[in-house]
């Protein structure tokens, strides 16, 4: 069953899978290397839960066979921190409170990474144009799309986005 | 009153750091060694009896197999909120008789996910197909095939006729006086939909059995002390043996009240298998497990020519599906919300709760508000309308606020309420909507068509109240100092997302005089907390957070005693001020600034000089169940060609009493929003009438909820907080969650009334109601101009 060899970089570490040709990048993750970061809503592309990046590029880890990925670099939500410091999109969900029962966060965060790298100053539409496909239940999104909007801004001091701080103690003070 | 240090203030989540790095650990993160997996077998069929079950070649291939015969055979009721007497029992862990499309029949573990994929596949199923019944009016038919033929309440053999699960009736005042006191008399019928919770994390579970014969889970639930009860009862393991553990829940929204159906199974097959199993849920099995009650409403109320509200009637059907989670419950709450809303001198209600061939109904945030106050706050638009009425003036001139009697979970839990933002709400509600600038309604003919609507109410703050009644609600915490001044909460609530345990943590912060930072929620099992009834009804803040509270003070009491005798100075004249810097709280008296000492050191003392640990663990019912009330004023564009419905501002006002965490608070009424969106103009369950199975088979892509793109751009939400102070609440606060959503659909409603001149009865309002009611407006504008309406409304005698 086992037998195909893929050599991959998994948070900038050299792994090597043996793995059947119908194994998914989701379950191989979740399941050989432990990083249960990455999260199973579906298993059909409908929620986006499992969010990964693949070179770079956000791919759904449900939808893609591990076998595609011998030569790749794969960075889950375990990974993107950079040494202990978190990325800006992760400080940013945690500042504007854009994150409740988390399920959703991993993929959230993964494809919002994704867009700053290619749209490092976002409007609200690319948001979520970017985010189209990534369910969440608990937040009614508002929250995500500030949190983007803020961790952009955090690489561009001029910028006049939302501060989540100074949102929250408008809004809801008294 | 002091100033408050920690509530008030947005703070990052304590367990934010692991949910935005994925260190988060979820039932299906558990992994542990020897660990096997589980599938489950279900019923194709809608209704079926099981013939014969052969596992002989899942067994061949290795597989641990699970049937109706392996498993103990305890009826029970998988949620175990209400008083025993109320528990209707017809649940066992593997089904007797297939009832809905989907019903676990059979189970296997085997060591690897695609082994037991395929072993559940090699199971054989014989079954002999029974009558399919959809409806829930056609299953109370005389000659309609019972779906149960009995079952347990309380202890007790219950006949089940005509597949009614129960009925319920409440009466206060005279009814028939009361309506012949009113001048006018509305009655309209109303459908709410059969929608799926849409929790992001599929139920799942891992158990363990222990050397000792125990057995140690890791559960979906809302609950874990529920779970634990449940678990030794049907497999008649002592308690002390039965270790349920907290960990995190992806989104629950009712639908994890129950200790789900994959639990016990899983537990099951561990036992059997004598070695760790985990079962997740696939995101179809979990469409097919659980469903919000769909109802149909029939709403009567009368009200004198100077608009105030005499005497009102309510019947209700609710569809529970295969199963009576919590039926009589549903009854009394639909009854409860209802005349929470508007004072009733003389009100009926009478509630039939149908089995049929569906996934079991169970609560679904609101739990039977969203569906009562859509029928309320539609007909009471109507009313305002039919009488010239301004519908605040109307509204505010009716409602129970201020010394009204509140209940807080149907006819058992009545309260009086002490706290009341409605006024504030509805006025900066309307002032930010622009609401006396609103079309009149039918009165634009261009393509698209503005409208403003507006809809209160509340949920409710726990199901506490002066009497025990039918319904369990008590929490447990226990609060100890650290021998550095920090202090670990140890308190077996669950937090959904909302903030629950972040609230209890500040609640507690505030109350020791330490940093917020300082205080570490202790990870819960059901072995190391007291009981905690369940997170349910919008009691965590209240409920959890003033039995925290009551833990707090009885430590606090213990440490300034001691401080009392150690520095010399009157236990009065102390107080605990918070140093950030120092991560802990520093006694003293301002009037002699030269003694003092920290609260580390002093538990250091206690602990050096053997005097013992400063702890308190306390139980706290609360007698009241205070409302939190909430107002959605909505604008839409309608789009008449189309029949799209355009969001085009909301505001949302919430009193919560005080706002413990304004971020998360804020995230509350967003959310509630959202689902309420939902539930109003999207989400629908359709089930096919023919073979039970659901339209969408499962799939998310045809069982859609709102994503991104149908959710309003920043600028067109406004949230804000009724200035309301609780008095029974800790440090002044009630609960906000399920409120958020519950007026929304009436508040769409109303607009497109007032955009269009229709008025929407049933959910959703989808694009395709949109454009019949035109046509059908259309129809009878040629026809003459006839109001539109499918039962009487209008004076007395006409």
């Amino acid at each position: 069953m086992n037998g195909m060899t893929v050599r991959v970089r998994v948070n900038s570490e050299p792994r090597e899978w043996s793995v059947a040709s119908n194994d998914l990048l989701l379950n191989v993750l979740r399941g050989e290397e432990e990083l249960t970061g990455t999260k199973y809503g579906c298993g059909i592309g409908e929620c986006g839960a499992c969010t990964v990046l693949v070179d770079g590029q956000p791919v759904l880890s449900c939808l893609t066979l591990a076998t595609s990925l011998d030569g790749r670099d794969v960075v889950t939500i375990e990974g993107i921190a950079d040494e202990g410091q978190l990325h800006p999109v992760q400080e940013s969900f945690l500042e504007c409170a854009a994150l409740q029962c988390g399920f959703c966060t991993p993929g959230m965060i993964m494809m919002s990474s994704a867009l700053l790298s290619q749209v490092p100053n976002p409007s609200e539409e690319d948001v979520r144009h970017f985010l189209r496909g990534c369910l969440c239940r608990c937040t009614g999104y508002a929250a995500i799309v500030r949190a983007v909007l803020a961790a952009a801004d955090k690489a561009n001091p001029d910028a006049e986005g939302p501060q989540c701080a100074e949102h929250v103690s408008t809004e809801a003070s008294r | 009153m002091r100033e408050l240090r920690s509530i008030g203030k947005s703070a990052w989540r304590k367990d934010g750091i692991a949910k935005v790095t994925g260190a988060e650990q979820y039932a299906s993160d558990v992994l542990l060694p020897r660990m096997w997996h589980a599938r489950v077998v279900h019923s194709p069929y809608a209704h079926a009896r099981i013939i014969s079950i052969d596992t002989t070649a899942a067994e061949a291939m290795g597989a641990v197999c699970l049937t109706y015969d392996d498993v103990p055979k305890v009826r029970y009721n998988e949620r175990i909120v209400s008083t025993p007497p109320h528990l209707y029992r017809d649940r066992q862990v593997l089904a007797d008789k297939a009832r809905h499309v989907g019903e676990a029949v059979a189970a296997v573990a085997a060591p690897t996910e695609r082994a037991a994929e395929l072993a559940a596949r090699a199971i054989e199923i014989e079954y002999e197909v029974l009558e399919t019944i959809v409806d829930p009016e056609a299953a109370m038919r005389p000659d309609a095939e019972p779906i149960h033929s009995s079952v347990l309440l309380g202890g007790t053999e219950l006949p089940i006729d005509n597949n009614v699960a129960v009925n319920r009736t409440i009466e206060v005042g005279d009814i028939e006086s009361g309506f012949a006191r009113a001048d006018h008399i509305f009655e309209r019928e109303f459908h709410t939909s059969r929608i799926y919770h849409a929790q992001m994390e599929t139920k799942s579970v891992v158990c363990r059995p222990e050397a000792d014969g125990g057995i140690t889970v890791w559960p979906t639930t809302q609950s874990i002390h529920n779970v634990r009860q449940l678990l030794g009862e049907i497999f008649s393991i002592p308690l002390h043996k039965v270790n349920v553990k907290r960990v995190a829940i992806g989104g629950t929204f009712g639908s994890s009240i129950q200790m789900n159906s994959v639990i016990p199974i899983c537990t099951a097959l561990a036992l059997k298998a004598r070695r760790p199993v985990r079962l997740v849920s696939t995101r179809e099995e979990d469409i097919y497990d659980h469903t919000r009650y769909e109802t149909r409403i029939r709403l009567k109320l009368g009200v004198t020519d100077d608009g105030k509200l005499v005497a009102g009637q309510m019947e209700a059907l609710a569809d529970i599906g295969a199963h009576n989670i919590q039926a009589f419950a549903l009854l009394s709450v639909l009854a409860g919300w209802w005349v929470s809303l508007y004072e009733l001198p003389a009100m009926r209600f009478h509630g039939t709760a149908v089995y049929t061939n569906k996934a079991p109904s169970c609560a679904m945030q609101g739990f039977g508000n969203p569906q009562a106050t859509f029928a309320t706050e539609t007909l009471m638009d109507e009313i305002a309308e039919k009488l010239e009425l301004d519908a605040i003036e109307f509204k505010l001139e009716n409602y129970v606020g201020l010394g009204g009697t509140f209940w807080g979970q149907g006819p058992s839990v009545q309260s009086i309420v002490q706290s009341d933002g409605v006024p504030e709400l509805l006025r900066v509600g309307s002032d930010k909507i622009g609401w006396q600038n609103r079309p009149d309604p039918g009165s634009q003919t261009g393509r698209y068509r503005r409208g403003i609507g507006m809809a209160r109410g509340f949920h409710t703050s726990g199901a506490g109240a002066p009497k025990p009644g039918e319904v369990i609600d008590y929490s447990g915490a226990l609060v100890k100092i650290n021998e550095d001044g920090t202090v670990d909460v140890v308190h077996a609530m669950m937090d959904h997302g909302g903030g629950t345990l972040d609230a209890i943590a500040k609640i507690v912060a505030e109350e020791l005089g330490v940093p917020v930072n300082c205080v570490g929620i202790s990870p819960a099992d059901t072995l190391t907390t007291v009981y905690d009834v369940v997170t349910h009804a919008t009691r965590g803040v209240y409920a959890g957070g003033g039995a925290a509270l009551k833990a707090a003070r009885k430590a606090k009491a213990i440490l300034l005693d001691y401080a009392a005798r150690v520095l010399g100075i009157e236990v009065d004249a102390l107080v605990i001020e918070p140093d950030e810097d120092l991560c802990q709280g520093v006694i003293h008296c301002p009037s002699v600034p030269e003694r003092s000492i920290t609260v580390g050191a002093l538990a250091k003392l206690c602990q050096t000089n053997s005097w013992g640990s400063i702890a308190a663990v306390e139980s706290l019912r609360q007698v009241n169940a205070p409302p939190a009330y909430v107002s959605y004023f909505i604008e839409v564009s309608v789009d008449t060609e189309t029949g799209h419905i355009e969001t085009r501002r909301v505001v949302v006002g919430a009193d919560c009493g005080t706002v413990v965490n304004p971020a998360m608070a804020v995230g509350q009424l967003e959310g509630g929003l959202s689902k309420g969106t939902g539930y109003a103009l999207v989400e629908d369950a359709q089930w096919d009438p023919e073979t039970g199975q659901l339209a969408s088979r499962g799939y998310w892509v045809d069982a859609k909820i709102p994503s991104i793109s149908e959710s309003p751009r920043l600028e067109n939400i406004e949230t804000y907080f009724a200035d309301t102070y609780e008095p029974t609440g800790p440090y002044g606060a009630k609960g906000v969650g399920e409120a958020a959503t519950n007026p929304c659909a009436a508040a769409y409603a109303n607009a497109l009334h007032n955009a269009l001149g229709i008025r929407f009865r049933q959910l959703p309002i989808t694009p395709e109601l949109v454009l019949a009611k035109l046509r059908a407006q259309a129809g009878e504008t040629l026809l003459g101009g006839q109001t539109a309406g499918p039962a009487s409304a209008g004076s007395r005698g006409t």
